[in-house]
């Protein structure tokens, strides 16, 4: 039945950055895979299975694991492939972990990335809305077109802060916070960022008058508060219990203790029995943190949890997620904000490592949620973002699909007794 | 230690041309077939795989519009990117791992009405290289494949090829669930449109819109819900080099290897003898003897034997793709839960015309990539020895 699981390391290919027109998309794997074996006593050999994940239609290879199998070490191994959008790292870990929890395998290695300077970001998401123009613009005739055909689904789609903004309206209209508590999330988002070598947008003492100076591109989303568009990998190896001594390098290591996942339908505007859906309500968020809280035998959340990596696409989810993964009160997040209770050295670090507003590699993103959570239990974040406290349990939060995908992982120092 | 997992339902859909319904309402009307045969409400489902592909479905994060449809929402889901078939493993996984007692996998295609396969298919190809040169795709890698296959074994001819496209029409007129084409004579096959040679038009599976669902038990579960449970005895999958240079076409390692590892977890150890009736999944006629023979169902070089002595057919010694296979009808990505789904057929006396005699056990394979880089072989049994 269900084994313990531990994350024994964590690799990153390098600093997140716009482009890295120096490396192939595997070549970029490799980096990450080498190095986050260089921290285990594992050889390649020793993994038993990899699992990988990325939103291919952003940089239109499909299946990219197929190209990347000397790259990643899985010649003759096993491989399988998860992308379920914005949670795409995530779900591959959770699938990670389903292989090693189920008694299959010992050693396993999940794998997210998105190298976004080879393709078009915005097609691929303008693709969740128009389908058929997307077909069109990837697929049709007319090839030599297709940056034009990009610009027009950009207008059509509106990407992903269209969405966001409406998010963020209703989500500012129910905690009564103003544009200036999303500025305050996103200056402390690029601050920490700053402590993170691995962050693409780093401003080191960034100030929210600073983020204030950038236009409004979507009511109330500042152009300061959208994620960049980064390339990197990020690999993840997770081992089962019995493993761990023969393998992890050191006796820190972040054991998996809860992961859970939650879907709802689409919720931009959608009306269901007469009302309209709100995608700032985020329902499924808390049954999912409910949910993940259980497994892991966490009772009392707001006490038992020290660190918070959520998945924030724009400024305004620094806020809102701690609400609905039930962290703190519905609506406090502004208020706690002004006091500090989210910096690196507050009460509930949220993001130490910039989170994803500073650094968006999409297909890798939620993973690194995971990764970040991991140091932070083992004790071992650089640059400065460690906080500065004993982290007993941390816990990772992805989101994604059309404003309906929710995923958790509680990770902690300890495994669940059984 | 171990649960045991079983396949306890599915439904799906007749493959057609150009389906008049939505991925979305197939998905819907399919799901809710199944629960009500089950006599289950979706409540009892606790966990959903998708096994589908962005570019085959055409749209970002393909399963966005699928949740509620499927009856996955509230519920924790997630997506293989990968032939369906793996979405089972996962399946299996999930159920394995203690935390879920039943799980239900689905995938629809609809690549045959909505664009042309091969540009999609393209997109797998490495686009530093080979993809701008346009020399390799799915097509010409086969006909390479075909070609070394019939210069190691000379008896082997291009008619062979054609005896193999007429064979899996002819099953296929027997499945109606098929595209349900009057099958092309041999003449009419051997004299089709040339590809790349020795591939011509009719030994290419056909595209079609399908696809199905399929609801997976841990046993205790299993046995409540169905009479006729068919146990998941094993698997495996593995990927193998993607530089077709560097593999050996006709051996297909990593396939060995796979068949292999699948063999071992569900402890066969002569598969030419316990394996009752194989379902694989080839997108050409002429992958069948070199995958059938990858996985020890034929001696190697006997492509030409078994296809002139009728060994493969219904009422053969191992009848191969009994239902048609592909060539009943390919909707991509999903060819291999219809091979899945067709297996259970048999193993369960439903498969009506194209009925295997007293089925034991089944082999059912899926393949991705440029000539079966990628391959997973999955092994059911009735369970009754056990």
């Amino acid at each position: 039945m269900r084994r313990n699981v531990a994350i024994i390391s964590v690799g990153y290919n390098g600093r997140f950055v716009s482009k890295r027109p120096d490396i192939s998309i595997v070549e970029m794997l490799e980096a990450a895979v080498r190095n986050a074996l260089s921290k285990t006593k594992l050889k390649p050999h020793e993994i038993d299975a990899f699992v990988v994940g990325n939103m291919h239609t952003f940089e239109g290879v499909n299946m990219g694991h197929l190209w990347a199998s000397e790259h990643i070490f899985a010649l003759n191994k096993p491989v399988m492939r998860i992308a379920t959008g914005g949670t795409t790292g995530m779900s591959v870990f959770h699938c990670a972990y389903y292989h090693v929890a189920s008694g299959l395998y010992d050693v396993v290695c999940a794998i997210g990335w998105e190298k976004h300077d080879e393709g078009d970001a915005q097609i691929g998401l303008g693709g969740i809305l128009l389908p058929e123009v997307f077909s069109l613009a990837h697929f049709g005739p007319d090839f030599s077109g297709r940056r034009g055909a990009g610009l027009g689904l950009m207008g059509g789609g509106g990407g992903s802060t269209g969405g966001a903004s409406f998010q963020a309206a209703s989500y500012l209209a129910k905690s009564g916070g103003g544009i200036e508590h999303i500025d305050m999330a996103a200056a402390l988002m690029r601050a920490n960022a700053a402590k993170n070598p691995y962050a693409h947008l780093q401003v080191p003492d960034c100030k929210p008058e600073d983020i204030a100076k950038t236009p409004i591109i979507s009511w109330p989303l500042r152009y300061g508060h959208t994620c960049p568009t980064s390339c990197g990998a990020c690999a993840v190896i997770i081992v089962a219990e019995e493993k761990v001594k023969k393998y992890a390098e050191t006796e820190k290591v972040a054991w998996v203790k809860g992961v859970a996942c939650g879907t709802s339908d689409v919720t931009v505007g959608n009306v269901h029995d007469g009302q309209i859906t709100d995608p700032a309500d985020q329902e499924m968020c808390k049954i999912v943190a409910m949910k993940a809280y259980k497994k892991a035998g966490i009772k009392n959340p707001r006490k038992e949890i020290q660190v918070a990596e959520v998945y924030d696409g724009f400024a305004h989810q620094v806020l809102l997620w701690p609400e609905r993964l039930l962290l703190v009160d519905d609506g406090a997040s502004p208020k706690l904000i002004e006091q500090g209770y989210y910096n690196i050295d507050g009460e509930l670090p949220v993001n130490p490592s910039g989170g994803v507003t500073s650094t968006n590699a999409i297909g890798a993103s939620a993973l690194v949620r995971v990764a970040e959570a991991a140091l932070q239990v083992m004790g071992i974040a650089e640059g400065g973002h460690q906080v500065p406290k004993k982290v007993k349990n941390a816990l990772a939060h992805g989101w994604g699909g059309l404003f309906q995908f929710n995923t958790v992982t509680i990770l902690g120092d300890t495994p669940v007794k059984k | 230690m171990k649960r045991r997992v079983a396949i306890v339902g599915y439904k799906l859909i007749k493959n057609t041309k150009a389906s008049v319904w939505t991925r979305e309402r197939i998905y819907y009307e399919l799901s809710r077939a199944l629960l009500e045969e089950l006599e289950i409400t979706r409540d009892k489902v606790d966990t959903f795989i998708f096994g589908s592909n962005d570019f085959a479905d055409g749209r970002t994060i393909s399963e966005c519009y699928l949740i509620q449809r499927i009856g996955a929402h509230m519920k924790d889901e997630s997506k293989v990117e990968q032939e369906a078939l793996n979405a089972c493993v996962y399946a299996w996984m999930r159920i394995q791992s203690g935390e879920y007692d039943t799980a239900m996998i689905g995938m629809v295609s609809l690549a045959s009405s909505q664009f042309k396969p091969l540009l999609v298919q393209n997109h797998v190809l490495d686009p530093v290289y080979e993809r701008p040169r346009g020399l390799i795709n799915y097509y010409s890698a086969a006909a390479f494949q075909a070609r070394a296959y019939m210069e190691r074994f000379k008896n082997f001819t291009e008619s062979h090829i054609a005896r193999y496209a007429e064979k899996g029409y002819r099953n296929a007129l027997k499945n109606q669930y098929s595209l349900q084409v009057i099958p092309p004579s041999l003449e009419k096959i051997e004299n089709s449109e040339p590809i790349y040679l020795p591939i011509r038009e009719l030994e290419v599976a056909p595209y079609a819109d399908g696809g199905g669902v399929v609801l997976l038990a841990s046993e205790e579960k299993a046995k409540k819900l169905t009479k006729k449970p068919v146990w998941i005895d094993g698997f495996a999958s593995i990927e193998d080099t993607y530089w077709i240079g560097e593999r050996d076409l006709v051996k297909l390692d990593g396939l060995r290897e796979a068949g292999k590892r699948a063999y071992k977890m569900a402890g066969i150890k002569n598969p030419e003898k316990e394996i009752s009736f194989a379902e694989i999944q080839t997108f050409f006629a002429s992958e069948e003897p070199i995958i059938a023979e990858a996985l020890g169902l034929f001696d190697e070089g006997s492509g030409a034997e078994v296809i002139e002595k009728g060994l493969s057919e219904i009422n053969g010694k191992l009848p191969v793709n009994p239902s048609g296979g592909s060539f009943g009808g390919n909707p991509m990505g999903g060819t291999s839960l219809l091979g899945l789904i067709n297996a259970v057929k048999q193993l369960r006396g439903e498969a009506d015309d194209f009925q295997v005699k007293n089925p034991k056990r089944a082999l059912v394979h899926a393949q991705d990539g440029v000539c079966a880089q990628q391959n997973t072989v999955m092994i059911l049994s009735t369970g009754g020895e056990k």
